[in-house]
């Protein structure tokens, strides 16, 4: 597989944080990433260097193989439009659009206007009118009609309801189908988004946290059920990541996937086996990593 | 420099920041000063010819022009992937591009005051004298370049704003205005005055258009040197 | 219908499977496209894409150059083979346990088994 982006102890400073520190990682051509965290972790710093947008304190960055500061021929192929874009002032969503079309080489403005239709976005509004959906609209329709061949999606779904959301989805992984590209959708919504990735970069306090594919994420940790002292005469000698009681019935989720044995094991003492949806996976592991800073305002 | 063309038509996309709403001003002040001139001349007849500023009036609205060309649009060509340097570029050439226009309707003007002799009433805002002085070419490209000053001037302005803060260009501008007091401070120090005047009285349309143009190329060129490491 | 804690890739596998040993998806018939797939339970083509693939290494579906993927012959024999294999461990197992826990021995269950096994045969498919 080809590499598209590739990131070497990437660090950025500023002087009250380290927002991003010492971080690397490849993005694969054509594959779908998640970029999760939590909010304030360091996405939208990493996707504004990645674009040029920002710029590292430290470290080496790499699209197509080239540097992409001031680059015009690596940056026309890559699209990012960030969680609270700034829009000319009196803009409507058409000037944007028009404007998306001149510099986005495989724009494709039937598909521009089959969104349009379908999130209802009133065009010919003021940019500055419309409501937080509408502008989350508005970006999301330019990252997928631009076809870039790199395509960041920063939380794009703020403010878009339950049946916008997933029209996007759904018209994003569509058009993936049609037109493969490399598609790096940031969130802190993880179970909504993570059947549409297959692969999964976390980030936590400016650090990478786990960097896989979704797919081998997926069975990792299993919650265990039951009777506290069978329960923990069980996950003796395994990587507790969560645990909590009510009385004497104890729920720990444990770090590795369940072999037959192990489940037969498990139905002879009684006690019960629940899956760890990958949401929860990230946030028991990361809580579990670092319990020092779970009081922390971010 | 096609992406660079495609800045220019990004800038004029909604045309009405850089042709209706100038057309506008310039049109509203020249009803505004055809009243007032038209309420002088009624009141009796007036010997000497009068003179109103309302050309300038584009001007201020250009200068905001400039730095919301950086402030909004800037922020935007970033999501457009438009390079810095094809964004500025883009830009300048729009921001000439219409300086050019404002400049025509200048000398246009100043044509219509000639024939109609002040609109009728002795009345003049475009035939400025001394603007016009070495003629209709110089007193174009005073006008070009004294919009284009504007233009900079509030487009460098934004460009510290981004690059360094609020903080930064508050002090630079209090900055600039005590340097400003000083020299007028130094010049009554040396009694200088005088001399001052008569370097004034000897400045010509064309050697002005030059100081202008040098101030605005200087200016310029620091903004590109900020926006090459400016954040949207 | 998508399960967490599993692996996508296996569930549309299974998915898959399903249909052939229920009949809905006979030998030779031509098997949904990754991207079908894909639109259908909403999730990445190359998940899909792993699930078809892994149909195929077991011989399951084939590949037909230019035209897509079908439905091996045998295929149904293979996966009703596979899935008698492995009831014992996935049903019969947690079915003792349970059981045992409620103090039921092996012929209680077998008289329960009997008694239930000819009232589904008579309203249930047959097969």
């Amino acid at each position: 597989m080809t590499a598209v982006i590739e990131v070497k102890n990437l660090t950025k400073r500023y002087r009250e944080k380290t927002a991003v520190d010492d971080i690397s990682f490849t993005i694969e051509r054509d594959s779908i990433y998640g970029l999760l965290g939590r909010n304030g972790a360091g996405k939208t710093t990493v996707m504004s260097i990645l674009t040029a947008q920002n710029f590292p304190t430290s470290g080496d960055v790499r699209v197509f193989g080239e540097a992409p500061y001031e680059n015009a021929g690596v940056l026309r192929r890559m699209c990012f439009v960030r969680e609270s874009q700034k829009y000319p002032d009196d803009a409507t969503p058409l000037h944007a659009f028009r404007i998306a079309r001149l510099f986005y080489p495989n724009w494709d403005q039937p598909l521009a206007e089959r969104l349009i239709a379908e999130f209802q976005l009133p065009v010919k509004q003021r940019i500055k009118k419309l409501s937080r959906g509408q502008l989350s609209a508005v970006g999301v329709i330019i990252g997928i009609a631009a076809r870039a061949e790199i395509t960041f999606f920063d939380e794009p779904y703020l403010g878009l309801d339950a049946v916008a959301r997933q029209i996007f989805y759904d018209r994003l992984l569509e058009d993936y189908a049609e037109h493969p590209r490399t598609i790096i959708l940031s969130s802190h919504l993880i179970d909504e988004v993570s059947n549409l990735l297959e692969k999964v970069i976390v980030i936590d306090g400016g650090r990478i946290v786990m960097d896989e594919d979704t797919e081998s994420v997926r069975d990792r940790a299993a919650t265990i059920l039951g009777d506290s002292a069978a329960v923990e005469a069980f996950v003796a000698g395994r990587e507790v990541i969560h645990r909590e009681s009510l009385g004497r019935v104890t729920s720990v989720t444990v770090l590795g996937a369940l072999t037959a044995a192990d489940r037969a094991a498990l139905a002879a003492s009684g006690l019960d086996v629940a899956p760890v949806s990958l949401q929860q996976l990230i946030v028991r592991q990361t809580q579990h990593a670092a319990p020092a800073d779970e009081g922390a305002l971010r | 420099m096609n992406r660079t063309l495609n800045v220019v038509r990004m800038q004029l996309v909604n045309r009405a920041t850089y042709i209706w709403v100038p057309l506008m001003v310039l049109g509203g002040t020249i009803v505004i000063t055809l009243a007032i001139f038209g309420l002088i001349a009624s009141n009796g007849n007036v010997e000497v010819d009068m003179f109103g500023g309302g050309a300038q009036a584009p001007l201020w609205y250009f200068a905001v022009v400039g730095v919301q060309a950086l402030t909004l649009t800037f922020p935007f060509s970033q999501a457009m992937s438009v390079t810095r340097r094809e964004f500025y570029l883009g830009t300048l050439i729009t921001a000439a591009l219409t300086a050019l226009g404002l400049a025509l309707l200048f000398v246009i003007g100043g044509f219509i005051e000639e024939v109609t002799d002040g609109w009728g009433l002795g009345g003049y805002m475009f035939r400025l004298t001394w603007v016009w002085s070495q003629g209709a070419v110089v007193a174009g490209l005073f006008f070009f370049s004294l919009a284009m000053l504007f233009f900079v001037v509030g487009f460098c302005g934004a460009t510290v704003y981004k690059r360094w803060g609020n903080l930064v260009l508050t002090i630079s501008l209090i900055g600039l205005a005590l340097l400003f007091v000083a020299g007028l401070w130094l010049i009554g120090q040396l009694q200088a005055w005088p001399e001052v005047m008569a370097w004034f009285g000897s400045l010509t349309p064309i050697s002005l258009t030059g100081a202008m143009l040098a101030v605005a190329a200087v200016l310029a060129g620091g903004s590109y040197l900020m926006l090459r490491r400016s954040i949207a | 219908m998508v399960e967490e804690g599993r692996p996508l890739f296996l569930q549309i596998a299974e998915s898959v499977e399903d249909s052939i040993i229920d009949g809905s998806l006979s030998e030779q018939d031509q098997a949904p496209s990754t991207n079908e797939l894909a639109a259908f339970f909403r999730i990445n083509p190359a998940t899909a894409a792993k699930g078809i693939a892994m149909l195929t290494d077991k011989g399951v579906l084939i590949k037909r150059r230019g035209i897509g993927m079908f439905v091996a012959d045998g295929a149904r024999e293979l996966l009703l083979g596979e899935r008698r294999a492995a009831f014992a461990d996935r049903y019969l197992d947690p079915l003792l346990a349970e059981a045992r826990k409620l103090g039921l021995g092996p012929d209680d269950i077998a008289r329960l088994l009997q008694a239930r096994a000819t009232t589904t045969t008579t309203e249930g498919t047959a097969r």
